[in-house]
């Protein structure tokens, strides 16, 4: 008993002990931080007019100075982050004169001596700040960090700094390399991380694409989003047959969105893939294009299992015309299940939709769409407010 | 007796501005900078400190007269250009100050011809803009002060260096300039303050998006200022959106701030 | 004795992370992921009951946050006050002829769906009441993207607090099934725009208490679980989910308190059971601001759910309990949960009473039961500094040296008293769900009512 009660005795000893150094610690923390936010205020208001200078004459012909005197430590921070700050807000002329700067101060030098301290935290912080300067001579030196890292969110801290301050596409591509090595689909991500670069990136976008690594074309696929540009319309037309499924969705997606001329047999290609995304996005292309004689194909993917199939299938129907519309009818007055639910709710979105127009030409239409309605469901004063379709049991998101 | 010396003084002041033209076109450069300093209330030995200062610069030449007020002078800079002026004025202060703590000196400069024509008339209109500037801050002088009126620009952005930023930016092209740190306060200043053009952010505090867009476009003023977005927002859809609600111009972030001038320019006229 | 070694060890996990969290707080800008078509839409599930006083307020911050693409669902269940007539009124909206609805989980039939195309990113689900559950079930009927995040429709969230979660999602999209947020306490905090502007503590003593308690909880606790991958609850006012996982394990469990940690636990079952590698995040500088309850009496309800959700969870799933088929799930969290969370009242009595009769039988032993207590009491007390200590060097969002002290004085004196009333509470939540056992619909309309009590009066 009297054993255990000295080794209780001696944790309480421990714990008064832990106790204490922590709350030393917290108070010189705290205390150590409100000193360091003080003087920062202080250094700002007392470089405010430098800063304003600087401002104001960032489009003149001369290089940029530091502020006068003698500078310290903190105070170099000080500036050295407002600089930051306006890189990552400008563009042209005037963040390559912001750089400048940063290098001629020496920020750039300081920094890419602290990628070689012993303190992990350091050397992090260093290279966040390097990215935020732009500075391309330390993009070697990342490059070997990023190769030692493994993977964290400091990773991405570091890949973004690289990107950010890459001179030539291969830096660019290493460091894809080095952030994908892990095996992680956070494609998204790079993508993004590779968007931040200034150089042009349309050339090395299809050179991504061209790449055996499935990895850097999905990358490159992702990053594409919204500006297919006319010279990848070729590659895409390769990608679309991949086997990889992700590669092939993304690629049919990105492929639709540059409004291409489709063949018939394509589309039915397409339309029978086993991924629904595909479908999904050839079905809602169909009616975009105006390509009437797919009807049937839409006709059938009214049954799809998948929702989104579905859904889209009825809309492209819907705005393929007379001949489109009077299908969507048909099936929504003489179909069942599924596919019936699916037509039902667009043939009533349709014609809500349309009673806005204005424009004499669309009258014409939605006179003409009214008609067929008519014939298949009567004349109805005011449509009643549907209850919720239930469109099937659905499992995916 | 007191009309009189006011009337000597102003001739003798008279006679001073002739001489700094005259200063000016002796030295043949194509630009000189002038700055106008009063350290009114401070020490009497003001006028050698400044000198000194400026010695110990080597390669700057200079030239010093004393002003109408004690304790002021203007300071010619051949040669320099108004950023090195600008510089010139920051350094000067800065000394200052560490010679003497918690003084708070005036300065109004400009350079020549940047900012037009040297005459007796700007020299003056310098001397005063010291004393209608209430900050301490240096005054950079600038033609547009005589211009009566000008398009109002309203900026709405949520981060204080973007938003100090472009205050400056088109202050200095010769807008009058309001600004306002998030949705609600910026709905308000455009009712009360009526700006030809709003620069606004799409991502504030209070209300942002496509609801702020819309509401801009109902407010109640006599006509509707125009919208021009500088935001992060890069979602396409987002964008054809504004577009279609009514946006003028649409520019994403990061920015080059040449192009941001066009296009405002561009949205104005 | 093994209490402590376990909260030590938890402690010790948030330690190692903490640095990480700091720098990647400290050196992620989110100007670019703000604005980009390549981060994960979300929809926002805002269940509503009897909430016409705050709900616009909360809507109106909820729709200035900065993301990219992302719907506010606000779901009224059932009010019986005026919850939908104000939001109708305050942005206009109108009933959607055909909303889209799926019925991928079971839930009960809605009234409509309210939309303004001035608002395009808002909708309202008008339903009969049925429970948060269902809902958030509801929502994700309705919500048209890959994630869904829960929120209360009392709590502010901060503007970059999705960004932060979507950029830990992307970090790792395909293992990431869930992400909890950090919750914090905003009474006494000034709030302007929808928005924290100064944080400072709670000015009344019971919030005092829970702010000390939440910030243990969270940062001493959580950061530490889901290192090892070991995070029993996302708490139900602020986390991240994929939608297409709430759907296979059958989205929310409807009719009890409890459903944030219901949720968890059946993704974890979930994923283990399909030998698919996943994990539950905590991504502590995402915050979500809360009223938290100022009054004995709501507090004492709140916390009596808690423990009565807490059993039912556990006696629900007390086969993962010492199963190695369920990891660490089953061998450390789920033994960790019934004994230290939902029976620890019991043994600290017993405890006690067996100290008190071995003492009073042998009254030369007084020292054995001081120590005892005193090391209980050090112990526990060794955890807040800690816990203190993880904000200071990660988040720093207490700036004056009095809140410090103000913190220290209160993480020591819980233990008089406050901590006592926390096991009492619980055990009274346990003695409703033994009593009642069926009657959850109804007391899920009365803690909703709470609720919404304490956001008028704060």
């Amino acid at each position: 008993m009297d054993s255990h009660l000295t080794v209780a005795i001696y944790f309480v000893y421990i714990c008064l002990g832990l106790i204490g150094a922590g709350m030393l610690l917290l108070f010189w923390l705290r205390i150590r931080s409100i000193r360091i936010d003080k003087k920062t205020e202080l250094y700002l208001r007392k470089h405010q007019e430098y800063f304003k200078f600087i401002q104001t004459h960032l489009n003149g012909a001369s290089d940029l100075p530091l502020p006068p005197g003698k500078l310290t430590k903190l105070e170099r921070r000080v500036v050295q982050n407002k600089l930051i700050e306006w890189i990552g807000q400008f563009k042209g002329e005037i963040r390559e004169k912001l750089m400048k700067l940063c290098h001629d101060a020496g920020f750039v030098r300081d920094d890419i001596s602290l990628l070689d301290s012993l303190f992990y935290g350091r050397r992090v912080s260093a290279a966040y700040r390097l990215g935020g300067m732009r500075a391309a001579e330390a993009v070697p030196r990342m490059l070997i960090m990023l190769e030692k890292q493994s993977y964290s969110p400091l990773t991405i801290v570091i890949a973004r700094s690289i990107a950010k301050s890459a001179e030539r596409g291969d830096q660019l591509k290493e460091m894809l390399h080095h952030l994908l090595r892990h095996g992680k689909p956070i494609h998204n991500m790079a993508a993004d991380i590779l968007m931040e670069t200034g150089l042009d990136t349309s050339g090395l976008l299809l050179k991504l694409l061209d790449d055996e690594n499935p990895d850097f074309v999905k990358v490159a696929l992702v990053a594409m989003w919204g500006q297919a540009v006319p010279e990848v319309v070729p590659a895409l037309d390769r990608l679309v047959g991949a086997g990889e499924k992700d590669v092939r969705a993304e690629a049919v997606k990105l492929y639709l969105s540059s409004n291409p001329v489709l063949k018939d047999e394509t589309i039915r290609e397409l339309m029978a893939d086993t991924d629904w995304e595909v479908r999904a996005a050839v079905a809602k292309s169909i009616g975009n294009l105006h390509a009437a004689g797919s009807i049937p194909l839409l006709r059938t993917a009214l049954q799809d299992s998948n929702w989104r199939v579905r859904n889209n299938s009825a809309e492209s129907l819907a705005k393929l015309g007379e001949t489109g519309f009077e299908v969507l009818c048909q099936i929504a007055k003489h179909g069942s299940g599924v596919e019936r639910e699916t037509a039902l709710n667009h043939v009533e979105k349709a014609m809500l939709e349309e009673a806005e127009h204005q424009k004499l030409d669309q009258m014409i239409a939605h006179n003409k769409k009214k008609l067929l309605y008519e014939r298949y469901f009567g004349v109805s004063e005011s449509k009643p407010v549907r209850q919720v379709a239930a469109v099937g049991g659905d499992y995916t998101a | 007796m007191m009309p009189n010396t006011t009337l000597e003084s102003r001739q003798e002041q008279t006679s001073l501005y002739q001489e700094i033209e005259q200063s000016v076109k002796e030295t043949g450069l194509e630009v000189s900078g002038v700055l106008f300093i009063s350290c009114a209330g401070g020490p009497s030995y003001m006028e050698t400190q400044v000198r000194g200062i400026l010695e110990s610069q080597p390669g700057l030449t200079y030239k010093v007269w004393g002003g109408e007020e004690p304790g002021s002078f203007f300071i010619l800079l051949p040669g320099q250009t108004l950023d090195a002026v600008h510089f010139q004025g920051l350094l000067l202060k800065q000394r200052l100050q560490e010679i003497i703590a918690d003084f708070d000196p005036r300065m109004t400069l400009a350079s020549f011809p940047e900012q037009g024509e040297l005459t007796q008339q700007v020299l003056i209109q310098m001397e005063d803009s010291v004393k209608h500037h209430a900050s301490g801050e240096i005054h950079i002088f600038s033609r547009e002060e005589v211009q009566a009126s000008r398009s109002r620009i309203l900026i709405v952005e949520g981060d204080a260096t973007v938003r100090e930023f472009l205050e400056i930016r088109l202050q200095m092209q010769g807008y009058e300039t309001a600004v306002a740190d998030n949705g609600l306060s910026a709905l308000d200043l455009m009712e009360s303050w009526k700006p030809d053009l709003v620069l606004t952010e799409l991502n504030l505090y209070g209300i942002d998006g496509l609801p702020y867009i819309h509401h801009i476009q109902q407010l109640n003023v006599a006509e509707a200022p125009k919208i021009v977005v500088l935001t992060e927002q890069r979602v396409e859809q987002t964008i054809s959106l504004c577009f279609q609600n009514g946006v003028d111009d649409y520019i994403t972030k990061p920015f080059s701030p040449v192009e941001l001038d066009a296009r405002i320019r561009r949205c104005i006229h | 004795m093994t209490v402590n070694v376990v909260y030590f060890s938890i402690m010790a996990f948030s330690f190692r992370n903490i640095m990480t969290i700091f720098r990647r707080a400290a050196y992620s800008k989110f100007n670019t992921l703000s604005g980009s078509e390549l981060v994960p839409s979300i929809s926002l599930l805002v269940p509503a009951y009897n909430e016409e006083v705050t709900v616009i307020e909360n809507v109106k911050c909820l729709m200035t946050l900065n993301y990219p693409t992302y719907e506010v669902i606000v779901i009224n269940d059932g009010s019986s006050d005026d919850t939908l007539g104000v939001l109708r009124r305050e942005f206009g909206l109108d009933p959607l002829p055909n909303p889209e609805m799926r019925n991928s989980i079971d839930c009960q039939t809605i009234n409509a769906v309210y939309h303004n195309p001035q608002y395009p990113h808002l909708y309202v689900i008008d339903k009969p009441n049925g429970g948060k559950a269902d809902s958030l079930n509801a929502g994700i009927n309705l919500s048209h993207y890959p994630l869904i995040s829960s929120i209360d429709a009392d709590s502010l969230l901060e503007k970059d607090a999705l960004i932060r979660m979507a950029r830990m999602y992307m970090e790792n999209p395909e293992e990431t099934v869930a992400i909890g947020g950090d919750v914090r306490i905003a009474n006494g905090c000034v709030i302007e725009n929808g928005a924290v502007k100064e944080v400072s503590l709670p000015r009344k003593m019971w919030p005092m208490f829970q702010a000390v308690e939440y910030l243990k909880a969270f940062l001493g606790g959580r950061i530490g679980w889901s290192s090892i991958n070991g995070l029993i609850i996302v708490s139900g006012a602020f986390g991240l989910f994929r939608k297409d996982y709430v759907i296979a394990v059958g989205g929310y469990r409807g009719g009890y308190p409890g459903e944030d940690m219901n949720i968890i636990i059946k993704l974890h079952r979930y994923m283990l059971e399909n030998k698919l590698k996943y994990r539950i995040a905590f991504c502590p500088e995402a915050v979500c601001w809360t009223q938290a309850p100022d009054t004995y009496r709501i507090l004492s309800n709140q916390r009596k759910r808690w423990g009565r959700g807490n059993l039912k969870n556990m006696i629900e799933n007390y086969d993962m309990a010492f199963n190695p088929k369920y990891k660490v799930m089953g061998l450390l969290t789920m033994p960790y949960n019934i004994i230290f969370e939902a029976l620890n009242p019991y043994f600290k009595i017993t405890g006690l009473l067996a100290l008190i009769g071995y003492t009073m039988l042998d009254m030369t032993h007084w020292r054995v039961l001081a120590v005892f207590w005193l090391i209980n009491f050090l112990s526990g007390y060794l955890l807040s500094v800690g816990a203190l200590l993880l904000e200071e060097l990660a988040f720093k969002r207490f700036n004056k040296i009095s809140d410090l002290a103000r913190m220290m004085f209160y993480s020591a004196i819980k233990f008089f008293g406050y901590a006592q009333l926390g096991g009492l509470w619980r055990i009274q939540g346990h003695i409703q769900y033994l009593r009642n056992n069926n009657s959850w619909g109804t007391m899920t309309r009365q803690s909703w009512q709470e609720k919404s009590d304490t956001a008028k009066s704060a």
